[in-house]
């Protein structure tokens, strides 16, 4: 006989272990510092590659210039104020960084408790529909009970 | 008229369950075909890549991968026409992709494919569709990937206009040019102007529909659609950013319709029959006011044949059937008569 209530939980965990389920497993795995930590770095990366792409394009923007100007250019000024440039950006994208990737490790939790929560149902729900589990769980705690 | 409409919308949302292995495919087999047929309308330069098997081949390829591979197809599609014009700006185009990439587009999340979807709804000049529906059905945030797809659209057609004056091989003229496309790109108003607007747009769209007042989904997709016209009517008497108001309002009335038979079914609502409840716990005094979904069931229509195949009679009955016969109780010729007749 098919329980349609066992069915229904069911699909509804395959459902969500074969889409947003896998991304929330991968998560978990991690602690939410570690996790952020991981990310944050990965956008100090793709930023600092992006600016030099950026200061790239700038420098053959302004190649004539930059030749012409090469012996009496203020280097110094120049680099503080494209250093300077770079910090503040960077430094407003880890701090927006920090805080989505930690929303989105909390959200993910979240959704993995609920997860667990309906797995939880299902098997109080095997062990409704035979005893079987109940008789092999008592088993198991009359095996460990005479151990200690 | 509402119980028909209802009644085909049923049907529809049943066949789609029903074919899901074969509609699915053939669906995002159209939306490839249409991405790649667009991008070779509008910036087609390399011939194989144009030919109908290269465009098919390609679009099957972006039918069994995921939509991140499509969205990859399609920046390489795009960058190896750009390349064949003007190497050049092809490198300029795909530095410039990076940069997007590296600070905007992988914020983007689960909303990737709109990056490409901007640009391609541009070239059918219904792009007002895409804010419409991330309006209804998501967060402001959604407005990154939005911005990432103006910017490309925007990219795209700067490069086709300096494409065209094209034909520098000294350095002096690369280098020209080169500045002049920088220029353009950074004085262009419509990118600043488009994300603005299509921003404002998901911003009120969103806010309209956390209210609780009935027809939400509907009234925030006009709202969105007149805050879209004003947009630009305003920002063109601004800024004179020279855009075609007829095509405009007509893409935004289009998009309009797109974004209404979307929410049609995505969620139609039966404001008639609202329950409206109220009721305690400990900590908080609920009121609550709960609309139903319109659930109909459609009668199936089943077609029962009602003459039987005799081709197929089982052994047993037609047994039966001749002993009848013999009987004498029925006249054999007869029956014999219209099988022969029927053969």
């Amino acid at each position: 006989m098919l329980n349609n209530r066992k069915v229904r939980l069911m699909t509804r965990l395959a459902m969500y272990e074969q889409t947003e389920g896998k991304e929330d497993v991968r998560l978990s795995k991690y602690f939410q510092t570690d996790y952020v930590r991981v990310n944050v770095l990965k956008t100090v990366v793709s930023i600092t590659f992006g600016y030099l792409l950026i200061l790239l394009l700038l420098v053959v923007y302004h190649s004539e210039y930059l030749i012409r100007e090469a012996v009496t250019l203020d280097y110094r000024g120049m680099i503080l104020r494209y250093v300077g440039l770079y910090v503040i950006i960077l430094t407003v994208y880890c701090a927006l960084a920090m805080i989505g990737y930690m929303i989105k490790y909390r959200k993910s939790r979240k959704k993995l408790a609920k997860y667990f929560r309906m797995l939880r149902r299902l098997r109080s729900m095997y062990r409704e529909e035979d005893g079987e589990l109940t008789d092999l769980e008592e088993e198991n705690v009359s095996y460990d009970s005479d151990n200690t | 008229m509402i119980v028909t409409i209802l009644e085909i919308r049923a049907q529809i949302l049943r066949f789609i369950q029903k074919f899901q292995l074969v509609v699915e495919p053939v669906v995002k087999f159209i939306i490839a075909f249409a991405v790649f047929r667009c991008i070779n309308n509008a910036i087609g330069h390399q011939e194989q890549l144009m030919s109908l098997p290269a465009e098919l081949l390609l679009s099957l390829l972006g039918t069994f991968t995921p939509a991140i591979i499509l969205t990859l197809l399609a920046a390489v599609v795009s960058l190896v026409h750009v390349y064949v014009a003007s190497p050049l700006l092809a490198i300029l185009v795909a530095v410039l992709m990076v940069i997007l990439y590296c600070f905007i587009a992988r914020f983007s999340g689960k909303y990737g494919y709109v990056v490409l979807a901007i640009p391609i709804l541009f070239l059918l000049k219904i792009p007002y569709v895409v804010p419409m529906i991330l309006g209804l059905v998501a967060t402001p945030m959604t407005v990154i990937p939005v911005a990432c797809g103006v910017i490309v659209y925007r990219m795209f057609e700067v490069i086709g206009s300096a494409a065209l004056v094209e034909g520098a091989t000294a350095i002096e003229d690369i280098l020209l040019l080169y500045i002049d496309v920088i220029d353009r790109l950074l004085a262009d108003k419509l990118m600043i102007v488009n994300i603005g607007v299509f921003f404002v747009m998901i911003l009120v769209m969103y806010l309209m529909r956390k209210l609780s007042i009935e027809y939400v989904f509907e009234i925030s997709i006009a709202v969105g659609a007149i805050v879209c016209i004003l947009g630009f009517l305003i920002t063109d008497v601004i800024l004179h950013t020279q855009i075609n108001i007829t095509s405009m309002v007509f893409g935004t009335v289009g998009s309009m319709l797109i974004a209404l038979v979307f929410q049609f079914f995505r969620l139609a609502l039966d404001y008639s029959a609202v329950e409206r409840v109220q009721f305690e716990d400990d900590d908080y005094y609920y009121y609550v006011k709960a609309v139903p979904k319109i659930h109909l069931t459609v009668p199936e229509r089943s077609v029962k044949k009602i003459s039987t195949n005799k081709g197929t009679e089982p052994e047993e009955q037609k047994a039966e059937r001749l002993a009848f016969l013999q009987s004498g109780l029925y006249s054999e010729t007869e029956e014999q008569e219209e099988e022969d007749g029927e053969l």
